[in-house]
């Protein structure tokens, strides 16, 4: 992981919050107990706050492959938010209408649901590209608003809605809950709190699976081959047989199917329902810089998932605690992804050569060159 | 159908139409940014972000002197200032500028609330006085024109700005020499360049511009339509705009052609209290139309050839 990255991240963070007047080294102690329960100083209990850091980097895990897929392929996913809330919405939708059924049952029922969902929302743009070239950067923000107005119509006045003057929908049934890794016991105490607090879920053996599976279909199969070499010459690709239209419309739909199922897992594990939370979500739009940060390799996408799980869990605590709002939070996630496209951490160590520094771009993005100008011409396919 | 009854009642009053105009102008301003950024080449999603910026600053400023124009000027420079950080981040240092464009986004999105935050405790921003607002302005004599009076000559001070900076953007793009030379950086930079054109210089200008604008957009959202700033009260214009300057095709008149569809919409869901469809549903139709043009069903979008493509002197 581009360690540099973070640390100029924070650095740079630490001066905005020092030029405001406020302390930036209890804003950051804030973080730390809240994201890994270290250093707490108001009775917070350590263990819960990593629990709490754990049920953020689950989803991150999961639409961090399904930004990090594409990307390998010159693809430019930023619609795994619109993928993750049509997931949670077809999670939703099933699990409330088949709500008795059993959860042998309805629990794949929803989670397959949710992946179905999330690739259709993916391969819209995989085809438009594949066919009429359309860039898949503009139309996965149009399908992220689509995605999201969607949601509001189904749970404000739509089918889905708890009852009038709700902004939420009904629960799902019993049998799409995924399991908690702690039994629901409140008289069994761990870590001196009772073990229903604890809300780390199954889903993270998913979200592992989903990154064990990403590093597996990359490297391991003939596909994750045509997807690398689509990434790295889509010529050179098509004269060694590859099709490109194929690869590219395939490659969105698993990462849809990626996304989707984190938004399945999100309501089957967490939530149970939708609510307006959701309206807010940018777990999605993270995920652009988890797959960023993490270099693009499955390892390097749990952690870095982890890490920006604790900047979320730790920016409620840091507002508590320190007076500092959560959203700085934001600010040193906008800085790590300045920093990791802009390599400022190599130029610095170059000593600045402005104008001077190769295209610096970390080794798993497409080049530039595939992002605009080709967004017209179809690949020419060879028959 | 009732829904479509009321809307097309709704069609014939002056005040949609007035609201339309208004609303197409919000988005109008951010879209000329963007086709100015993308016309020299450098790709602009960081709107949202730069708007979102100006609408903060032109609260704080407007609440501190009390001087609507004083506070607009804040803004566009706030504006300007993130603009600024796309244009180092994008031009100087080559990074992708889709991420560095999400990376302003989302730096607007936490920056104005944590300082928000700083500045006014926990509690919300104040409120602009009455007065102290971007004003609307009727235009003597013209305003009591029928119909068209209303729609075109009672608005906001910016709505007039907004459509002198259209045809002015669409004249300089498209009929001097500077236009031309801002076209060239972005279809063929070496070329510009091999003519003594200084690509760097004319990136880094549009760039700035874009954020003038979207902060002009901002202040007319936070001062002008609404009287005080809430938590990402750009809402997405952002992104709509940049689907209006694609929609156009990336020409001025184009996109504000779009803006007017997407204005309308807004506008209709504005009065979603005498309407029967889901102004949910409705919103949805500037990215399904946007989605309908890229899909080529509406004729081919085509972004300028170097779009998206950082400029390494000395190179093919």
């Amino acid at each position: 992981m581009p360690f540099g990255s973070v640390v100029f991240a924070f650095a740079v963070g630490a001066l905005i919050v020092g030029a405001t007047g406020a302390n930036p080294f209890s804003a950051y102690a804030g973080l730390l107990c809240g994201g890994l329960g270290i250093g707490c100083t108001q009775g917070e209990n350590p263990a819960l706050e990593i629990s709490n850091t754990i049920v953020f980097a689950i989803p991150l895990i999961t639409t961090g492959v399904a930004v990090a897929l594409p990307f390998r392929a010159g693809l430019f996913n930023i619609g795994a938010e619109g993928q993750l809330l049509v997931g949670s919405m077809a999670c939703t939708a099933i699990g409330i209408k088949f709500n008795t059924l059993p959860s042998p049952i309805l629990l794949p029922m929803v989670l397959l649901g949710g992946m179905a969902a999330g690739a259709v929302w993916a391969g819209i743009p995989g085809v438009l590209k594949a066919t009429v070239g359309a860039h898949e950067v503009v139309t996965t923000i149009m399908l992220n608003y689509i995605a999201q107005w969607l949601l509001r119509f189904l749970i404000i006045g739509g089918p889905l809605q708890l009852g009038p003057g709700t902004s939420k929908s009904l629960p799902i049934g019993e049998g799409a809950h995924l399991a908690t890794v702690l039994p629901v016991d409140n008289a069994l105490i761990i870590f001196g709190l009772p073990a229903s607090v604890y809300r780390v879920h199954t889903g993270l053996l998913i979200a592992l699976a989903a990154a064990a599976l990403f590093a597996f279909l990359l490297w391991r199969t003939s596909f994750g081959y045509e997807i690398r070499a689509v990434g790295q010459s889509q010529k050179a690709a098509r004269y060694a047989g590859v099709s490109v239209r194929r690869t590219i419309i395939l490659t969105m739909l698993i990462a849809g199917a990626f996304s989707g199922l984190a938004g399945a897992v999100q309501i089957a594990g967490v939530d149970h329902n939708l609510t307006d939370k959701y309206f807010t979500d940018t777990t999605g739009f993270d995920a652009i810089a988890v797959a960023l940060l993490g270099l693009g390799s499955a390892v390097g996408i749990v952690l870095a998932a982890v890490l920006f799980g604790a900047l979320h869990a730790g920016g409620a605590i840091m507002q508590s605690d320190a007076g500092i709002s959560s959203n700085l939070v934001l600010v040193l996630q906008a800085l790590i992804l300045f920093s990791i496209a802009a390599n400022f951490v190599g130029a610095i160590r170059r000593g600045l050569p402005l104008g001077r520094a190769p295209a610096a771009l970390p080794p798993e993005l497409p080049p530039a060159a595939g992002l605009m100008s080709e967004a017209t011409a179809p690949p020419p396919e060879p028959t | 159908m009732s829904g479509l009854e009321d809307i097309f009642r709704l069609l014939f009053t002056a005040n949609l139409w007035q609201a339309t105009l208004a609303a197409a102008v919000l988005l109008l301003l951010p879209a000329l940014g963007g086709v100015i950024s993308e016309r020299s080449g450098v790709v602009n999603i960081a709107m949202e972000g730069m708007m979102l910026t100006g609408a903060f600053f032109a609260v704080v400023a407007d609440l501190a002197w009390h001087n609507a124009w004083l506070a607009t000027g804040v803004a566009v420079l706030a504006g300007a200032l993130m603009a600024t950080i796309h244009a180092v981040v994008s031009i100087q240092f080559r990074a992708d500028q889709i991420v560095s464009g999400i990376a302003i986004n989302i730096f607007a999105a936490g920056l104005t609330v944590f300082l928000a935050n700083r500045i006014y405790g926990l509690q919300d921003v104040g409120h602009v006085g009455p007065t102290e607002g971007l004003p609307n302005i009727d235009v003597g004599g013209l305003d009591q024109i029928p119909f068209f009076g209303k729609v075109l000559f009672q608005q906001n001070v910016v709505v007039y700005m907004a459509l002198v900076l259209l045809v002015l953007v669409h004249v300089v793009l498209f009929r001097t020499r500077l236009g031309l030379r801002i076209r060239a950086v972005g279809e063929h930079p070496q070329a510009a360049d091999t003519a003594g054109i200084n690509v760097y210089l004319f990136r880094y200008s549009a760039v700035i511009t874009s954020g003038l604008l979207s902060g002009l957009a901002g202040a007319f959202l936070a001062i002008g339509v609404s009287n005080t700033f809430v938590p990402n009260m750009t809402d997405g214009r952002g992104y709509i705009a940049l689907a209006a300057m694609i929609f156009g095709k990336w020409t001025p008149l184009g996109a504000f052609i779009a803006c007017l569809i997407f204005g309308l919409g807004q506008a209709i869901y504005d009065n979603n209290s005498v309407i029967h469809v889901s102004p949910y549903l409705l919103s949805m139709l500037p990215y399904i139309l946007t989605l309908v043009v890229l899909a080529g069903l509406v004729g081919r979008a085509t972004p300028p050839a170097a779009d998206g493509l950082p400029y390494v002197p000395g190179s093919e």
